[in-house]
Order: structure tokens, then C-alpha cells, then sequence
């Protein structure tokens, strides 16, 4: 009796785990892997022949074009950004720190319609530096510079929020050696600050460039919807649904979703082709295990 | 490289971390800064180090004054309780790192680094792990990496801080033992701070007792040990007893214990407090001295340490003895015996200065 009662013992956590698992999987299944499926079908439903057309289609060429002309100024803008303010809130004390802090959540806070409005509000023709910009023919708002400074604003936290708590539990011991080893500022920057945080920036920019290339609250507000100029993929995405041109806006759309797997799929090659990294995480993992025991 | 502190102070907001501290450190010396934690001896050692710039207050190598000086201008190898290893390195470019980022003048040609680092490891016994990375390696050994890593700079002065603090305590003895070695070789100027006062006694030549943010007391390990100024530092370096003096028609007794003629400090009425090491108490005949029970026994090795209940004595406070394991081993004293206590040895502090 007592091996049987060890026996059910036994198999009870077995159980749990089967089922946990599997609730997992139906639910990444249903909401993940189902509409990304979706997507793809979708697109291919009318032939390979109109999904090509919906790409090749200078307007949707057009909108490729502009939303990694997009990403490929803010992710970097934010990137100095995001390791310049968690540098200073990781190994700095000052006041109005906490604000700081709060601050760089703000956009997360903020609807991305609202972010946009701030930008009609402050660049558009009836806006605060809408006379100046007039007169010396600077187009912001439903122009590119517009659909950048949204998109910036929208993802301002992504690498900042990542950064911060790594750089906080790695302290400043490493940083501090290599000053009395007789390292520059920037050679510590460069050889020891960078190598320590790259993981949490590799996620940051991951997030960072999927969000700057999905965004379409703030970018919708601010672009004008001017095909073929101001439309980034997801805008395009929305005209063509709007226009009934389902397979096409599929096409696009599975794009849109082709480009974030890519990142995906950039970041694991990395990550398997440079041994030493994953040495490098494995070590971060099994530091910041002793300092959780 | 002598270092003298003139007059040093260092506050963080409200608290003053270190207050006033004038210390000299000869060249070629190995000294300890010993104190409880929050007594400001890690800011003391960061301030040497230039990872601190102190408020007031002068630091100066050998007579130069460098209380502004940049770390990487100070020519100190620092060591960090949690070894702070490059872990993306191995240990091979650990402890070449600071060869490799010289400027390219001084740099050393790569191979005079590789021999260099070679040899630095094998001094510090390592020389098989130069293509290992610090998580491969057990917490002695990194320490060991970042004292090579340290050294390879050929820094003037060597600053530890608690560098055995998280070892333990086989490795760590086996350490302070090849530390010690290892700066009677290289004749470097060490400085390490520490709250072990047995470490501070085992390395140093000599010890800078702090509390408070303050110098209590300074000086070789056995005087500070048998010499206490405070009661602080009695209390800090080693076990104690404690006992009321208690006055008695003007002469002043611990317990039945009459200790007027032996006494220096005033036998008047302010109270007064002695303390007494274990290896201080005399443990005789029941007929002699202050009537005890033993109410422990506990075998350390060499030692033997007694727990004794004193006449008058509140039960919960018992006084601690220590005899020799050769003694103990000819008497065999059990719990419930009845001795007698006499003292060696005493001292006696103002009591409101030991509650300190």
C-alpha cells in the first residue's frame, strides 16, 4: 500500500507538468502560431502570382522602403539613448533620479494616438513651431521627419527599460578594475561595458526594431497617409484591408512578419555562431543564480 | 611607494563615512584596515585607490600630492571581494588586459604579454588555466586571477578589499599564507582591508583599527592585541569577558576578587568595567579564587574552551575560559564541577566609554 500511495505520489507532479505543458502549447498555438499561419495563408490564397504583384506594387515597394528608412534611424537613436541613460541610472547617484526613471516609461504609458497628436500639436501648420517650419519649408508632420520622431517617441523605453536592471546587478567592480588597470573611459566602455550588457541590448534593439517597424497609432497620426511618401507597412496594410484588397493586404502583412522572424532568426545565429557569447550568457545566468541563493 | 592620509574626510549625505584619519604607510608594508562593517574602511581604501575623491583632507605618494589624481594615473592594482573577473575574457586576456590597453608606445609587443601573463600565472599557480573563463574556475582561484590580473600592471601599491571574504575557510587561510609570501617576494606596498580580525593578525604587519569612521588604535598585531587603548578594540580583537567593577569601602573588586593594588583605573565610585580574555581566566581548585560551576565543554582542537558560572553571576552570562588541550587532557574537567576562578590578567575601561 505504501508503494502504490508513493507510486500516485509520483506520478501526480508528472501529470502537472504534462498538463502545464500542454496548456502552454495550446495557447501558443492558438495565439500565436494560428494567425501567423493565418497570415501567410491568407496572402497565398489568390496565387503566387498576386502575392508577387501585392509586393512588386510600387506603392507597397514604397512602404517597405520607408519603414526600414524608419527603424534604421530610431533604433540607433535609441540605442545611444538607451545606453547612455542606464549608464547614468545604474552607476551614477543624482537627484531626480526616480524622475528620470518615470520618465523614460512615459511613452509606455501614453496612448501611441496621443504621442502623435503631440507632434501635430507641436510641428503641424497650426502648431507651436508650425509658423517657423512654414516659412523656412521644413515638412515635419505628414512627412518623414514626423513618421521618425513618432516611432523614436513609441519606442524610447525598449532599450533603456532592458538595460537598467542588468546594469544595476553588475555593479561598477568591473568597470572600476579596468580604470585601475589603467583603461580610458572608453576603453572600458568598449571592452568591458559593452561585452557585459550585450545580451540585454541584443533583446533591447531586438524589441526596439520590432516595435519601430509595427507601430501604427502614432505613425498613423502623423503620416497623412499619402500613398506611396508617408505609408509605412503597417499603414499600408490598413489602406489595402480598408480597400477590400485582402490578399494584397495579406501580402504585406506576412512581410511585415517575415522581417520580425528575420530578426528573430539574426539574433539565434548570432548567439550559435559566436561559441564564446553563449559562453558569456551562460556565465551571466549562473551569476545572477548566486545572486538570487 | 609610501602613502601618508592627512587629515581625510568623506561624507555620503548625512553620514560621515570617515572623519579626520591621518595615517602613514611606509613602503614595502602590509597593513590592515580592520573594523566592523559601516566603519568607513572601504571608503578609506577606495579613497587611496581614486575610486573616491574625499572632502577634505590630502592624499599623498610618496610626499606628491594625489588626492585629485585619476585611478589610472595611480600606478594601484586593485582587488575586489567578488574577484570583478572580466567574464567574457578568459583568464589568459584577464590578466593581460591591462598590458593591452597601454597606450602603444608603452604597450609591450604581444609576445613579451603572452610571456609575462604566462609567468604571472604560474606565480600565482595557474599556469594551466590560462584558456579557462572564470566561471570555470572555483572562487580561490579567481581570486588568484584577479591578484595576477593586478599585478601584471606592476602597480606600486596593492589595495585589497576583503579579498578573502568570500572564500571559505580552508581556502581562505591557505590564501592570506601565499599573500603574505607573495609581498615579502615582491616588496610591493599592500594595504587590505578586512573585519576578520584574526586575517589582520595572521598578514599584517601592521593593523589600523577603525570604528566609526575613525583611528582607534594602530599598531603591530601583538600590541593591539595585548595593548587595547578602548575597549573597542579589546572587544574586537578576539574574545572577551565582561565584568562589573564593583567598589566596596573604597577598594574595588571583581566579584569576591580584590583588585585595588593592580588596578590604574580609579577605584572611586564612577563605574568601571573590566575585560578579560578567555586564555586570561585561571581555572584551579575549588578552594581558591572565585567559586564556579562549569556548565560547558567544548574541545577546539589545541584548545579547550570552558563556559563557567560565576557566584553572584547571572546564569545566562556565563563567563568563558580557555585552557590548553595538554591541561585539560591531565584534569578532565566535567559539566557540573565545582572550581575556582582567579585572573591573570584584566583591564578596566570607563563603562560609559565601552558601551561605545
Amino acid at each position: 500500500m505504501a508503494a502504490a500511495e508513493s507510486r500516485t505520489a509520483g506520478r501526480s507532479p508528472a501529470l502537472a507538468r504534462a498538463l502545464l505543458i500542454a496548456v502552454a502549447l495550446s495557447f501558443l498555438g492558438l495565439f500565436l502560431v494560428l494567425p501567423l499561419l493565418t497570415v501567410f495563408v491568407q496572402a497565398l490564397a489568390k496565387g503566387v502570382g498576386a502575392y508577387a504583384a501585392a509586393i512588386l506594387d510600387p506603392t507597397a515597394w514604397a512602404s517597405v522602403k520607408l519603414t526600414l528608412l524608419v527603424a534604421a534611424i530610431a533604433v540607433p537613436f535609441n540605442l545611444v539613448f538607451g545606453v547612455v541613460a542606464a549608464w547614468a541610472i545604474a552607476k551614477f547617484e543624482f537627484r531626480g533620479k526616480s524622475t528620470l526613471i518615470t520618465l523614460i516609461d512615459l511613452p509606455f504609458a501614453v496612448s501611441p494616438v496621443i504621442a502623435g497628436l503631440i507632434f501635430i500639436l507641436l510641428f503641424g501648420s497650426h502648431g507651436w513651431f508650425g509658423g517657423y517650419l512654414k516659412v523656412h519649408h521644413i515638412r515635419v508632420v505628414f512627412a518623414v521627419p514626423g513618421i521618425v520622431l513618432a516611432t523614436i517617441f513609441v519606442t524610447f523605453p525598449f532599450i533603456a527599460r532592458e538595460l537598467i536592471p542588468v546594469m544595476q546587478a553588475q555593479g561598477k567592480d568591473d568597470e572600476e578594475t579596468a580604470l585601475s588597470l589603467g583603461a580610458t573611459g572608453w576603453q572600458t566602455f568598449w571592452r568591458v561595458t559593452l561585452p557585459n550588457i550585450r545580451w540585454g541590448l541584443m533583446y533591447g534593439v531586438l524589441l526596439c526594431n520590432a516595435r519601430a517597424m509595427g507601430e501604427f497609432g502614432a505613425v498613423s497620426v502623423v503620416s497623412g497617409h499619402i500613398r506611396g511618401l508617408t505609408n509605412t507597412m503597417p499603414l499600408h496594410v490598413e489602406i489595402l484591408y480598408n480597400e477590400y484588397n485582402y490578399a494584397a493586404a495579406f501580402a504585406v502583412a506576412s512581410l511585415l512578419a517575415l522581417l520580425a522572424l528575420l530578426t528573430l532568426a539574426g539574433k539565434s545565429f548570432l548567439e550559435w555562431r559566436q561559441p564564446e557569447l553563449r559562453h558569456a550568457a551562460r556565465q551571466g545566468r549562473d551569476r545572477t543564480r548566486r545572486e538570487i541563493t | 611607494m609610501s602613502i601618508a592620509l592627512r587629515g581625510i574626510g568623506k561624507q555620503f549625505g548625512e553620514f560621515a563615512a570617515v572623519q579626520n584619519i591621518d595615517l602613514d604607510v611606509p613602503t614595502g608594508a602590509l597593513i590592515a584596515l580592520l573594523g566592523p562593517s559601516g566603519c568607513g574602511k572601504t571608503t578609506l581604501l577606495r579613497i587611496i585607490a581614486g575610486l573616491e575623491t574625499p572632502d577634505e583632507g590630502h592624499v599623498l605618494f610618496d610626499g606628491r600630492d594625489a588626492t585629485l589624481w585619476p585611478i589610472r594615473d595611480r600606478k594601484v592594482g586593485f582587488v575586489f571581494q567578488h574577484y570583478a573577473l572580466f567574464r567574457h575574457m578568459s583568464v589568459f586576456e584577464n590578466v593581460a588586459f591591462g598590458l593591452k590597453v597601454k597606450p602603444r608606445r608603452e604597450r609591450p609587443a604581444p609576445k613579451e604579454i603572452r610571456s609575462k601573463v604566462q609567468s604571472l600565472l604560474e606565480l600565482v599557480q595557474l599556469g594551466w588555466a590560462g584558456d579557462r573563463y572564470p566561471a570555470q574556475l572555483s572562487g580561490g582561484q579567481r581570486q588568484r586571477v584577479a591578484l595576477a590580473r593586478a599585478l601584471a600592471v606592476d602597480p606600486d601599491v596593492l589595495l585589497l578589499d576583503e579579498p578573502f571574504g568570500a572564500l571559505d575557510s580552508q581556502v581562505r587561510h591557505e590564501l592570506r599564507r601565499w599573500l603574505r609570501r607573495l609581498h615579502d617576494e615582491l616588496h610591493f606596498t599592500s594595504i587590505f582591508v578586512t573585519h576578520d580580525q584574526q586575517e589582520a593578525i595572521e598578514v599584517a604587519d601592521t593593523i589600523v583599527v577603525l570604528n566609526r569612521g575613525r583611528i582607534e588604535q594602530c599598531g603591530v598585531p601583538s600590541e593591539v592585541y595585548d595593548l587595547p587603548t578602548s575597549a573597542f578594540v579589546h572587544r574586537f580583537l578576539g574574545q572577551v569577558n565582561e565584568l562589573p567593577v564593583q567598589s566596596r569601602g573604597g577598594r574595588a573588586y571583581l566579584g569576591p576578587i580584590d583588585i585595588s593594588a593592580a588596578s590604574a583605573l580609579g577605584t572611586g565610585s564612577e563605574a568601571n568595567i573590566a575585560l578579560i580574555r578567555p586564555h586570561e581566566i585561571e581555572v584551579g581548585a575549588a578552594a581558591s579564587g572565585w567559586p564556579a560551576v562549569v556548565v560547558a565543554v567544548r574541545v577546539i582542537g589545541p584548545i579547550v574552551r570552558l563556559e563557567l558560572c560565576a557566584e553572584g553571576q547571572p546564569a545566562n552570562e556565563p563567563l568563558e575560559a580557555e585552557i590548553s588541550r595538554e591541561r585539560y587532557e591531565g584534569e578532565r574537567f566535567v559539566v557540573g564541577q565545582k572550581v575556582g576562578l582567579r585572573f591573570r590578567r584584566w583591564q578596566l575601561y570607563p563603562a560609559t566609554g565601552a558601551a561605545a
